[in-house]
């Protein structure tokens, strides 16, 4: 399934609230919260995540993973925090604005 | 904050760091997931790179490194094109350096657009009082002032000759000029009555005299003998107004009777020795402007000569006009002098520029060549023609870039070296600021771009074509290359042979002009004769006793070994002096005053005998011609046909503006004191039965030597100070040398065509060179076989070189025209030649050719002295 512009970003903040996670950490946690919908290839979540991290809204750490490997976790500073809430209201707007046009499925009318 | 990090990846270590951080990230995910799992793990980095936002800035820095190491391992290439375009460049900044200065630049002060002088160049200075005082309804303000005399200055390390100038009160508040330290000279300080004894010092005497000292405000400085205080320094781009000449020190005009022995000239209501200029009120047109001063001059003229008592008096008075010129950029005879040989100096430096630019591209054109393989290659690999074309055109961007570097550092010198070669008279160069401002920056910076883009892109496009290199799989250097590409590099030469033939037919035209005014007749016998300038100011002689040491020096350097004639003068020859006098002739009328202006020099006895002017009519001065004998004159053949319509003059009178009534005795062959003006009306007085000098001038002897080499100039020195030890001599000089002097404009031309002349033959030569060797080079595998198959030396030679000829013959063919449009413009810069004249064009082209031979001599020797075994085995 194909990403709106943007959404990639929101669901890689999304990802980190509850924990701080490394690249490829963060692409299965998508693909397992979306019921594997989601596919993300991690040759475009990497840039993602470097773009992210330029911009201040995630930071990284090299840490020790718990099968004793170290890798760099991710982590939501908190003007990520603030971008996801802004992001998430904003989505759920659109949702909702977009259901409004949509109404129910035209089959079951 | 974002902007900030990113900035961050500009330095190389950070960058480093990231990357090596990035690298153990990915392997470290590589090991966790597997690499299949990831993807392709490069393109990712390569796209994070791209987050930090440089990958277009790493993308030109590689450019740069890859063309640093091409242009490192040509350095042959690389010298010839970066000397080349420096020496261009610099002489073209040069050049326009100096056209802004005499031609186009605004004068460095408030408004200069607003500012304007009154014409008949020189006023009273009653005239400019009375024009002062009025003029409040059309001008911001009036002023006056007295140029560049030379005097006496001493700054407290001794005395020396500097320029002064006199201004009046208003000068500097109505120019609205900013010190750079301490004040100017103010109103207040320029009273009749109680003239205040202060000095500006000008940015240049300011560092010459006072080694920039910023305490120098308050020091004593003298100017002859008067005492004056200096009050501030002008800015360092300020020169006074009048373009070529900057004055040491500005002083209040009412100190006039403390640095000047003589007559108060402030009192004289005759003495036109003032520039009057003003400022415009805003919105003030100029005939606005005229029309409000014309009654002024009305008035001063009425105040001066009295009422009109005749009719014609009284047409004539209504009738005047005062006329006004813009002053925005100074007063310059430079501008109307070198404005000519300016442009046509600044259009053969551009055509040697642009003759540098074909030269490189030349050399690109031969140089892609050899690199075709390389070429194909990386196209082969999939780098798009851009991408190559950027690549090739960074390699000339940098060796525009050094070129115009060094050609900024070549700017001071070759402009100090250009200025010294305009000449302002006297043997005085001209003293013109140029600074290295950011105009000249933004010059060098365009001028080297658009080197780039004439020598660059055309062979990086045409090296970059698809079709044309042949792929990879024709390369094979036995082949001669593509036509076209062939073409364009003998187009190249071509061209550079057609720009060569423009510049050497003007070097040619210009030497040729300057050999025939050198020997130019100017009615003075110019051989054996010398000049001698005695300064007597410092022994306080005035009228009679000045008179009587002139001619106890005189009788002293007649007893000088080796001297065969003696006399002195005040304006003398080619001394760039003037002095003139308003004439009333017997016979001779007419209502403008212009027309009964002559010029006028005092001499001794025998002057015209000892210059070996011929006289048509009459006899020259003698020594009884003194002060108890009648007053007589002699006056040119200009002014006896101005004056006398023609009549013989000789027994005839005139008067001069002084009433005194002159008996002319001889009539003399017209002296011209520059090659190319028109004879002038003078006339010549005794100074023996003057009593009293009309000058200021130091004392001018002329001698004539009686064989070359036997007047010792030390002798005549210490003739000089045997009489007086208080006397200076300013300078010992032969006719011929000063005679040189007055040919400035075609010295500086004919210099600088040799200069250009000399660089377009090294630059075709090279350019010409470089492209035969290399078609040798790729030819080896063809003429290989040709001599193989039995083709002599000779016949190899006249291969190459009728290639070279055909080349060669379109180049002359058009450069021939290039140069007869070239004379064209010159036309009347040149002197005693037809600016078509064909013996120019075949000099010219003789020489071009004996050049174009010998560079073409070396590659077709190469090329016949091939060894065919090698030659094929290379294949």
């Amino acid at each position: 399934m194909d990403l709106l512009q943007g959404t990639l970003d929101m669901l890689v903040l999304r990802t980190l609230v509850f924990a701080p996670l490394h690249g490829y950490g963060i692409a299965k946690e998508i693909r397992s919260h979306s019921n594997e919908a989601l596919g993300i290839e991690f040759g475009s979540l990497y840039p993602a995540l470097k773009r992210l991290e330029l911009k201040g809204l995630i930071a990284c750490k090299w840490e020790t993973s718990e099968h004793n490997r170290r890798a760099k976790y991710y982590h939501l500073t908190s003007a990520g925090r603030k971008q996801l809430m802004r992001e998430h209201s904003k989505w759920a707007e659109f949702v909702n604005a977009v259901s409004l046009v949509m109404g129910p499925n035209p089959d079951e009318v | 904050m974002s902007a900030w990090r990113r900035l961050k990846y500009l330095l190389p270590s950070y960058r480093r760091s990231e990357e090596r951080d990035m690298q153990e990230e990915l392997e470290s995910l590589a090991a966790i997931a597997g690499r299949r799992e990831l993807g392709n793990l490069t393109l990712a980095a390569e796209n994070a790179r791209g987050v930090w936002g440089w990958a277009w800035l790493e993308g030109i820095v590689a450019d740069v490194r890859y063309a640093l190491r091409v242009l490192a391992r040509q350095p042959s290439f690389t010298a010839v094109a970066v000397v080349s375009l420096a020496l261009a460049i610099g002489a073209n900044a040069a050049i326009f350096s100096l056209m802004d200065a005499v031609l186009w630049r605004d004068l460095p002060v408030r408004e200069p657009e607003r500012l304007v002088l009154l014409e008949r160049y020189s006023l009273s200075y009653l005239a400019y009082s009375r024009f002062a005082e009025n003029a409040g309804s059309a001008m911001d303000g009036v002023f006056a002032w007295y140029s560049n005399a030379s005097r006496r200055l001493d700054s407290g390390g001794g005395a020396q000759r500097g320029t002064v100038e006199l201004v009046s009160g208003s000068y500097f508040p109505t120019l609205g000029l900013r010190t750079q330290l301490g004040r100017g000279i103010l109103p207040e300080d320029d009273l009749r009555g109680q003239p205040a004894q202060v000095a500006l010092l000008s940015h240049a005497y300011w560092q010459r005299a006072f080694g920039g000292d910023r305490g120098v405000v308050g020091r004593p400085i003298w100017v002859e003998r008067a005492r004056f205080t200096v009050i501030g320094v002008a800015p360092p781009e300020f020169f006074g107004l009048e373009v070529g000449s900057v004055p040491d020190v500005w002083i209040p005009l009412s100190t006039f009777a403390s640095v000047f022995s003589g007559p108060n000239w402030l009192d004289h209501s005759n003495n036109n020795f003032l520039y009057v200029a003003g400022r415009l009120k805003p919105g003030v047109s100029i005939p606005q402007a005229e029309a409000a001063l014309t009654p002024i001059a009305i008035q001063i003229d009425i105040e001066r000569n009295g009422p009109p008592a005749t009719e014609a008096r009284r047409r004539e008075l209504y009738n005047s006009k005062v006329s006004l010129r813009p002053l925005s950029k100074g007063l310059s005879w430079l501008r109307q002098r070198f404005s000519k040989p300016l442009r046509v100096v600044f259009l053969m430096v551009a055509v040697g520029l642009l003759l540098a630019c074909v030269n490189v591209m030349g050399l690109e054109f031969a140089r892609a060549g050899k690199r075709q393989r390389e070429l194909a290659i990386r196209m082969a690999i999939g780098a798009s023609r851009w991408r190559i074309t950027r690549q090739l055109v960074t390699e000339s961007a940098i060796v525009a870039a050094a070129s115009g570097a060094l050609g900024l550092a070549m700017f001071r010198p070759a402009a100090n070296a250009l200025a010294s070669l305009i000449g302002i008279g006297g043997g005085q160069t001209a003293r013109l600021i140029l600074p290295l401002d950011g105009t000249m920056l933004w010059f060098v910076a365009g001028v080297s771009m658009a080197a780039v883009l004439v020598s660059g892109l055309l062979p990086a496009w045409r090296a970059t074509r698809r079709d044309a290199p042949g792929g990879l799989p024709q390369q094979s250097r036995s082949m001669t290359a593509p036509p076209q590409r062939r073409l364009a590099g003998r187009m190249a030469v071509s061209v550079q042979i057609a720009l060569s033939l423009v510049l050497v037919s003007a070097t040619c035209l210009f030497a040729f002009s300057l050999q025939q005014l050198r020997r130019f007749d100017s009615g003075v016998r110019r051989e054996r004769l010398l000049v001698v300038d005695v300064d007597s100011n410092d022994g306080g002689y005035v009228d009679a006793s000045l008179v009587a040491l002139d001619a106890r020096v005189r009788d002293r350097l007649a007893a000088v070994p080796g001297v065969a004639d003696v006399s002195f003068s005040q304006v003398g020859i080619y001394s760039g002096r003037n002095s003139g006098d308003a004439i009333e002739a017997d016979g001779y009328q007419s209502h403008i005053p212009r027309d009964h202006d002559a010029l006028l020099d005092q001499v001794g006895p025998r002057f015209f005998t000892t210059l070996g002017a011929r006289l048509m009519a009459g006899r020259d001065f003698e020594e009884n011609d003194s002060a108890s004998a009648p007053k007589v004159a002699i006056v040119s053949q200009e002014f006896a046909r101005h004056f006398f319509a023609g009549r013989n003059p000789v027994g005839l009178s005139f008067s001069t503006y002084d009433k005194q009534l002159y008996r002319v005795i001889g009539v003399t062959e017209d002296v011209r004191h520059y090659s190319r003006e028109k004879p002038d009306r003078w006339f010549y007085l005794c100074e023996l039965q003057a009593q009293k000098r009309t000058s200021f001038f130091s004392t001018r002897f002329v001698l004539r030597a009686r064989s070359k080499r036997v007047v010792n100039a030390a002798d005549l020195r210490a003739a000089v100070l045997a009489e007086d030890k208080t006397l200076r001599i300013d300078e010992v000089a032969t006719a011929d040398q000063l005679f040189d002097r007055t040919v400035d404009e075609d010295r500086l031309i004919e210099t600088l065509a040799w200069g250009f002349g000399v660089l377009a033959l090294i630059l075709a030569a090279v350019g010409l060179y470089g492209l035969l060797s290399y078609e040798v080079t790729r030819r080896t595998g063809e003429i290989g076989i040709r001599m193989a198959v039995g083709a002599q030396k000779g016949d190899i030679m006249s291969l190459v070189l009728r290639e070279v000829a055909l080349v060669a013959g379109i180049g002359f063919a058009v450069g021939a025209a290039g140069a007869a449009a070239l004379a064209r413009t010159v036309e009347g810069l040149v002197f005693g030649i037809q600016a078509g004249d064909p013996r120019v064009e075949l000099a010219a082209a003789a020489i071009l050719a004996v050049v174009v031979i010998s560079a073409a001599w070396l590659p077709a020797r190469r090329a016949a002295l091939t060894d065919p075994m090698s030659a094929l085995r290379n294949e």
